[in-house]
């Protein structure tokens, strides 16, 4: 791709003796290919909202255009003048549906008809396989949705790209029932732009029935032509990357701007193509079950909700979910519910938010989706002293501590982004 | 199906009535604001993401909707990785795949319209209705019968294991079964009009030939062959275009890297948000390729229309 620095940026950027003028003209996708280091840096401001600089408390890190929030650098998320919350007491709209721009089967259908049924709405979803397609959606001219579903390695662009609009937490009582982490987050302090929804964590789901040395063999189930024909990765460009980049010995930053080392992971998941007629989706909460595949990387919600996906007759200790053993080797990850600024029915929104926070609710959904909800409540103890866990996928149950230690996907400038985007769709175009 | 007999419009004697004067091109209007609404206004829009330089905070491409503010850098790049790169093997599978589609569609369609038009007698409704029967059925859910039929537990492989050959996994990202998938959806498109065709050759010409002492091989090969060449371009052209587009058959009964057409790149870069641009450019490369094919086809029909029939 190339880019032109739209008039604004290039006054802003002309008083800034720092930025290599090498690029300035344009900037090829070849380069941005080679650029690495180089255009993180730099490029970040290409597309800025000049606006925005000023607007936050956090200043932009590493030239992005927006704040990048990490751990220990928590960012409060702006409101912004033009963007103001909805008043308090508001009644539910009568628009008569919810429109929901979600992960296919994300959300239980109980929960979904519950909620329509309390407020004579239908519950419409919209799938997307991965961020990438989710922001593509919800820019697109027209878009309108009630609810998306954000983690934080998305969620300042979408602030500041003016995509959600900031929570009224009068509307979210029930808040309270999150882990107190998740109730002032570091990516989203004071939560005005998000509740959360899930965490999980990023591994090798399997068929124990017909893989014996899983914690042998480890990331290298994928690698391994004997499953042949049936091995997946998940269609996710810093999922399948930041895989490979960990199997094959670059464990420094799952979050890099080094291109050589995005590149060096693109090549080894190139090999599988060859290797083990690599198949690239996210269908494997069901495909695992069902025996299409073998191996495939999973989210461990995936196979909690796998045992619901298992032929009838059929155990779930089929199903085995690998991850590193050391914490700090694993990733973990959460997403969050958002409201989108473009929500025909924001109240009737808020009332899904606090609805979904529910720890009744929550623990419905869970059941379906095999997703854990972070509520103080549903701890993993709860979850499998109440037979919601089978014995063999214990290993799939987040704590909190694991977010202390384990990696995590952050958020980082658009250059990098796309750099990892680029990366991975020649994967999947065949790596020629 | 073929070429329509076109009647100058001098033919209407115009200004004889002052009514049809403005009636006559009137009539054109519906189709016009049609074709500006559904083709020419969306086609300007696809191009003003494809020469689009900037990118918003999110990273995807800013429609630029003034010409003189295009840039091609995105194009030619999408040119040169098309030829050298990350495209190639998607327009060599384009191509290759489709060409040997359209030989099946050959192979299986031709005899088949020749069959039905000139041999099948009073069964020829039956037939026609039997070839037709495929469109009552959703393409989609076709080929969805395929992935049943090709599955690892699916029938084919019941059948082979029956005769004692191991299972096949025919879904892997196999070109071949992208192929027969491909030439299995459009074999009807191919055949109708082929037929209709076949159907309207004078069969004077062919009783002439056997007349003058041409066995049915040589009449088939000196007269009905040549006489159905436009037919057989025809349905070629009908057929090509939407295979050449096609990316849903070879997602379903593959979904694999390695069986990659510049239908999946497309897709894959229209539903990503930060490669629009790409996408867009794409898409206007296959139109310009397959405009090579149009274009060729439109100048044998009006060749042929002139020859004396």
């Amino acid at each position: 791709m190339s880019f032109e620095r739209s008039e604004p940026n290039e006054q802003s950027e002309a008083g800034d003796p720092n930025r290599p003028p090498a690029w300035r003209p344009q900037l090829h996708r070849r380069d941005v290919l080679r650029g690495g280091l180089y255009t993180a840096a730099g490029l970040g401001v290409a597309s800025l909202l000049s606006a925005c600089n000023n607007d936050s408390g956090a200043t932009p890190a590493s030239g992005a255009d927006y704040p990048l929030a990490r751990p220990d650098d928590p960012v409060t998320l702006p409101i912004f003048d033009d963007n103001q919350p909805i008043g308090d007491g508001l009644k539910v709209e009568d628009t008569g549906a919810l429109k929901v721009l979600n992960y296919a089967d994300y959300m239980a259908p109980g929960v979904k008809k519950d909620f329509g049924e309390k407020y004579g709405v239908e519950v419409q979803v919209t799938p997307y396989n991965n961020y990438d397609e989710m922001l593509n959606k919800l820019n697109a001219p027209g878009a309108a949705f009630d609810l998306v579903f954000p983690g934080p390695s998305v969620l300042s662009r979408m602030v500041y790209g003016k995509l959600l609009q900031p929570l009224n937490r009068s509307y979210l009582p029930n808040l309270k029932n999150a882990w107190p982490e998740y109730q002032d987050p570091w990516y989203d302090q004071k939560s005005n732009y998000t509740v959360p929804y899930t965490v999980y964590t990023t591994g090798i789901g399997y068929r124990a029935d017909r893989i014996d040395n899983a914690d042998e063999q480890g990331y290298m189930m994928i690698w391994n032509g004997d499953y042949k024909g049936k091995v997946g990765v998940l269609d996710d460009a810093g999922e399948s990357l930041a895989m490979a980049m960990l199997a094959w010995g670059i464990t420094g930053d799952i979050n890099t701007a080094n291109q050589d080392y995005v590149n060096q992971a693109r090549d080894k998941l190139i090999e599988l193509i060859d290797l083990v007629d690599v198949k690239i989706d996210i269908t494997q909460y069901e495909t695992i079950a069902t025996g299409k595949f073998t191996v495939h990387q999973a989210w461990s919600g995936d196979l909690i909700a796998g045992q619901y996906y298992v032929a009838p007759g059929v155990s779930p200790d089929v199903l085995g979910f690998w991850q590193p053993k050391a914490t700090p080797d694993r990733t973990v990850g959460n997403d969050n519910i958002a409201i989108p600024k473009s929500s025909p029915s924001p109240v009737l929104a808020h009332t899904f938010l606090n609805y979904i926070l529910d720890n009744d609710v929550s623990l419905k959904n869970f059941g379906w989706n095999g997703y854990q909800p972070p509520l103080t409540k549903l701890s993993a103890n709860y979850l499998i002293d109440n037979g919601y866990v089978p014995e063999n996928l214990l290993d799939a149950v987040v704590v909190l501590k694991d977010f202390d230690q384990a990696k995590q996907f952050y958020e980082v400038p658009v250059a990098v982004q796309n750099m990892w985007l680029t990366a991975f769709q020649e994967f999947q175009s065949g790596g020629s | 199906m073929a070429e329509v007999e076109l009647r100058p419009v001098e033919d209407v004697k115009p200004g004889k009535d002052r009514a049809t004067r403005f009636l006559w091109p009137s009539l054109a209007i519906p189709g016009t604001v049609w074709l500006i609404l559904l083709f020419v206004v969306p086609f300007y829009g696809i191009m003003a993401v494809a020469f689009s330089s900037q990118l918003d905070i999110l990273g995807q491409p800013i429609p630029v909707w003034n010409p003189l503010h295009w840039n091609f850098a995105v194009m030619q790049d999408v040119i040169s990785e098309s030829f050298s790169g990350t495209y190639r093997s998607a327009w060599e599978h384009t191509f290759v795949y489709c060409g040997l589609a359209m030989a099946i569609c050959i192979l299986v369609g031709y005899p088949v319209a020749y069959y039905v038009a000139r041999l099948a007698g009073r069964r020829r409704g039956l037939l026609l209705a039997l070839i037709l029967a495929p469109w009552w059925i959703n393409y989609l859910t076709r080929m969805l019968a395929w992935v049943g039929l090709l599955g690892d537990e699916g029938y084919v492989n019941k059948f082979l294991g029956w005769f004692g050959v191991a299972p096949v996994d025919w879904l892997a990202g196999n070109w071949y079964v992208v192929v027969i998938a491909l030439a299995y959806g459009y074999l009807p498109f191919f055949i109708i009009p082929l037929y209709a065709f076949l159907d309207r050759i004078d069969q004077r010409h062919i009783e002439a030939s056997r007349d003058l002492g041409a066995n049915s091989v040589r009449t088939f090969f000196r007269v009905t062959l040549p006489m159905s060449r436009i037919g057989l371009i025809t349905s070629i052209v009908i057929t090509a275009l939407p295979m050449f587009g096609d990316y849903y058959t070879n997602t379903l009964v593959s979904n694999s890297p390695k069986t990659v057409m510049v239908g999946n790149s497309i897709e894959k870069s229209v539903q990503a948000g930060f490669s629009r641009a790409q996408g867009s450019s794409l898409v206007l490369l296959l139109s310009a390729v397959l405009l090579i094919f149009m274009a060729y086809y439109l100048v044998l029909t009006v060749r042929s229309s002139k020859e004396p029939r």
